[in-house]
């Protein structure tokens, strides 16, 4: 569909040209064989231009755009036009001296159909830029002007007689409607469509009044063309009025009526990113000019190899070849070229962007600073750049704090990339510039969305950790309290009730007291097994402190320990963690270095509880060696802390802990 | 003698009572938590309370802090309170305090005559520390070079005085005579500059305090 559409597109382009072209040939011949021109070859040269640049717009919107109604506007526009101009030529031309020539005829009906030059810019009026008109209560309008541009078009086909450049021609088509009839409809269709032209300047005022800034750029330059009309009309009338022809003004107001909707459509286009085509046009010039230059660069190489060689086959090569190496620099260089001239605010914006990217790269810049950067490049101090997290479809700001929705403060939005994040800018920004920007910007945009969000995972898988880490310890201490509470209570109960059984034995069953004795070491060894058990779990003296517990520890430690520990308390978790990490570094110690003596430091300072744990043993622990080290470090990092060990070999080792103390 | 126990597990409790009352003493009233623990001690005066320190609702030391305010509010009552395990939290302070007041491992109760010595020495205004605790201040965390001086007999002996027994508790416990451990005795308060006292209670006061100092 849209291909038949493009072909078609391109087939009316296609005609508009070579009918202007004809129009203009035909012209020149008439004039050469001395034929009475009512519109001069240069005349027709401008309207050759005239019809060719909306035609052309039109031809790229549909292009691009299959379905935009304002580009067929564009091309039929044009394409009629030039129809209509070719056929006043041929007239002139087959008329000159053959006054009853048919093809003079059947030209000068076509060409007597010259109120088309209005139809075109008039539709564009009502519809520009969007295809609709601009409200629905604009539809009476729009069928006035429908119903009197339909009637003028075929009132002029049913005249009896045209009018020929050499006087009144009969109409080749066989009706027969007496002037009578024919010219009270004519002049009110006439009226219908003066009117209509003021009722589309109308329409035209009344969507730039209710458009946003966007939409009045793009539709002011067609905007002013528009009150031209009622100027040109006017002046047109007052000229005949005081001088009497109104040739030269029509010449010129009809050429300014030809050109001016096509320039302001092309400039809407081009220049405010209507139908987002400006890239097609820019690709378009940069291959145009690429094509040339390689082109020129073949023949010239070609040519000299030619003439000091002489073989076509080397000379070919080489050409060939200058012009393969030729094309990658040359088309940096147009396109830079191109850019500069048409799109020097894009142009220096994507330059800054692509240098902040460098800098990136580098290490220089963060990529989560692409905000500011992007602020810088598009002159907009109010934009920001929000990421959009890939796991929890929300957004995050370039702190990584997570918002609760996109702002709601009148800034624009625009998606970068394949919704890598939004952009919040100004709505008053030039659309190709903030295109260039939002293209420019999406590397470092996924950069900075990709660590964001790692950031944020880490920071829960940190949290979480913790939270697992604190229930560890709580469930030590719950498990400690059953062991204490529970079992051992239970145990101390038998005790008392074998104690008892044994002091109210008769004198003759005293026999049984050392069996009653062994039963009774036997249940307080129970206990202190156990007491031994809940000690391992967790230290109950934890609960008077750290200095304390580890004052325990090293008690129970069959070498010399000295503890020099602070009395100032941290929150229980870092307790915690701090003492189970010195059970485990002592444990190493022994177990591995065989020190003569071990020290446990801790200090509070800051806000951190530092905790040393040094011996004079063989030293060369490594962190992945043995297994308590991962765990002390595991431990350490659940809190937020850090662990360095220093152990170099036969010089003892030193574990040296940091926790920081949040409260 | 009188007393009143206070242990959150009955049959705990009732075998607590139990060897009380088999040595002849009167349990006037049995507690399961703090507040009835005081309510009673005011009501009943009792020369002697047993109390656990871990009780409801907590099950933290509500029998510590019981303690300390039975001691503040009726000094006539002597407070021996029963642990399942080590904490000096409060604990010297309630000793050094003054007499009348036992702190005991749990598992000290199964031997029962130390055990009822104890609480006849408390009752009467003497001290008991039980050994680990006195262990937990000896061996303090810095060398402490007074304690490197002594013997190994005279810190055992050292230990028993720090525990709160008496000369003869202490002879029959070493399996020596009382003129000995008097030597001994004279010897530790000499090598750690103490000033002799006959009083038992405030030669405990003595080596405490100095325990503590030595182990800042």
């Amino acid at each position: 569909m849209s291909r038949t559409l493009r072909w078609t597109a391109s087939a009316m382009a296609a005609a508009t040209l070579a009918a202007a072209v004809a129009g203009i040939v035909v012209s020149v011949v008439a004039a050469s064989q001395g034929a009475d021109r009512s519109v001069p070859p240069a005349g027709l040269a401008g309207l050759l231009v005239a019809v060719l640049v909306p035609s052309s717009v039109g031809l790229f919107v549909a292009l691009r755009r299959p379905g935009n109604r304002i580009a067929w506007i564009l091309l039929a526009g044009p394409l009629s036009v030039a129809v209509v101009m070719t056929g006043d030529a041929v007239a002139g031309l087959a008329l000159h001296g053959h006054p009853d020539s048919t093809l003079g005829a059947w030209a000068t009906l076509v060409a007597f159909e010259w109120p088309v030059l209005f139809l075109w810019p008039l539709a564009l009026a009502f519809v520009f830029p969007d295809g609709r008109l601009p409200s629905p209560r604009w539809r009476p309008a729009a069928a006035v002007a429908c119903v009197a541009s339909v009637g003028i078009v075929t009132l002029l086909f049913l005249a009896p007689k045209l009018d020929g450049p050499y006087g009144k021609v009969p109409n080749p088509l066989p009706f027969d409607i007496p002037e009578s009839v024919l010219l009270p409809l004519f002049w009110t269709c006439w009226a219908g469509l003066l009117a209509s032209l003021f009722l589309g300047a109308a329409a035209m005022r009344a969507r730039y009044r209710a458009g946003d800034a966007q939409q009045r750029r793009q539709v002011l330059w067609l905007a002013y063309g528009a009150l031209l009309v009622p100027l040109w009309l006017g002046g047109g009338s007052l000229w005949s009025l005081l001088i009497g022809s109104t040739d030269p003004i029509d010449g010129i107001g009809l050429t300014v009526f030809q050109v001016w909707p096509g320039v302001a459509v092309a400039v809407a286009v081009t220049r405010h990113g209507l139908y987002a085509i400006d890239r097609l046009l820019n690709r378009t010039l940069v291959y145009a000019a690429l094509t040339a230059l390689l082109a020129g660069t073949y023949a010239v190489v070609a040519l000299l190899v030619g003439l000091v060689v002489g073989g076509s086959a080397w000379s070919a090569s080489l050409a060939t070849l200058v012009a393969a190496l030729a094309f990658r620099p040359l088309r940096d260089r147009v396109q830079n070229l191109v850019d500069r001239r048409f799109a020097r605010a894009r142009f220096e914006a994507v330059r800054l962007l692509r240098d902040f990217l460098d800098e990136v790269r580098e290490g220089r810049a963060e990529p989560e600073d692409v905000g500011a950067a992007v602020a810088l490049a598009l002159g907009d101090p109010g934009a920001e750049v929000v990421f959009r997290l890939p796991e929890t479809a929300g957004y995050a700001d370039r702190n990584g704090r997570v918002l609760e929705g996109l702002p709601d403060d009148g800034r624009a939005r625009s998606v970068i990339g394949r919704e890598l994040g939004v952009l919040l800018h100004s709505p008053s920004l030039p659309p190709d510039l903030l295109r260039g920007v939002l293209d420019a910007a999406a590397v470092p945009v996924e950069l900075a969305r990709l660590r964001v969000e790692l950031r944020l995972q880490l920071a829960e898988v940190e949290s979480s950790r913790a939270r697992i880490a604190q229930a560890g310890y709580a469930e030590r201490r719950r498990i400690e309290r059953d062991l204490h509470d529970g079992a051992q209570q239970r145990l101390v109960t038998l005790g008392i009730v074998l104690r008892r059984l044994q002091r109210s034995l008769p004198r003759e069953a005293q026999l049984l007291n050392p069996a009653l004795d062994a039963a009774v070491d036997e249940v307080a060894g129970a206990i202190a097994d156990l007491r031994t058990i809940a000690a391992g779990v967790r230290p109950p003296r934890l609960d008077e402190g750290l200095a304390a517990a580890l004052a325990d520890l090293a008690r129970g430690c069959a070498v010399p320990v000295d503890v020099v520990a602070t009395a100032d308390r941290a929150p229980p978790e870092v307790e915690a963690a701090a003492y189970f990490v010195a059970c485990e570094a002592l444990t190493n110690a022994i177990k591995h270095a065989s020190p003569t003596r071990v020290v446990m430091h801790t200090a509070r300072v800051d806000g951190v509880l530092r905790l040393l744990v040094s011996d004079d043993g063989v030293g060369g622990a490594q962190a992945a060696s043995g297994t308590g080290l991962p765990g002390m470090v595991d431990r350490v990092a659940a809190q937020g802390g850090t662990l360095a060990i220093d152990s170099p070999q036969g010089a003892g080792t030193r574990v040296a802990v940091e926790l920081p103390c949040a409260s | 003698m009188r007393v009143v126990i206070a242990e959150d597990t009955v049959l705990l409790r009732e075998g607590l009572a139990g060897l009380l009352q088999d040595a002849g003493h009167e349990v006037v009233g049995r507690a399961g938590d703090a507040d009835s623990l005081l309510a009673l001690v005011g009501e009943h005066s009792p020369d002697l309370a047993v109390v656990d320190v871990r009780m409801p609702p907590d099950y933290d030391d509500e029998g510590t802090r019981a303690a300390a305010e039975i001691r503040r509010l009726h000094p006539e009552t002597a407070v021996l309170v029963l642990s399942q395990h080590i904490e000096t939290r409060h604990i010297v302070e309630l000793v050094s305090a003054g007499g009348g007041f036992g702190y005991l491992l749990k598992d000290r109760v199964l031997d029962v005559d130390d055990f009822l010595d104890a609480a006849r020495r408390v009752a009467d205004g003497g001290s008991a520390l039980d050994p680990q605790v006195v262990a937990t201040l000896i061996g303090a965390p810095r060398p402490v070079a007074a304690l490197d001086e002594l013997s190994p007999r005279e810190r055992e002996v050292l230990s028993l005085m720090a525990e709160g027994r008496t000369n003869a508790g202490i002879a029959r416990r070493l399996w020596l005579t009382e003129r000995t451990v008097e030597t001994h005795v004279r010897t530790i308060l000499m090598k750690l500059g103490l000033s002799a006292t006959g009083d038992d209670h405030r030669r405990v006061l003595a080596v405490l305090t100095y325990l503590r100092a030595i182990k800042g």
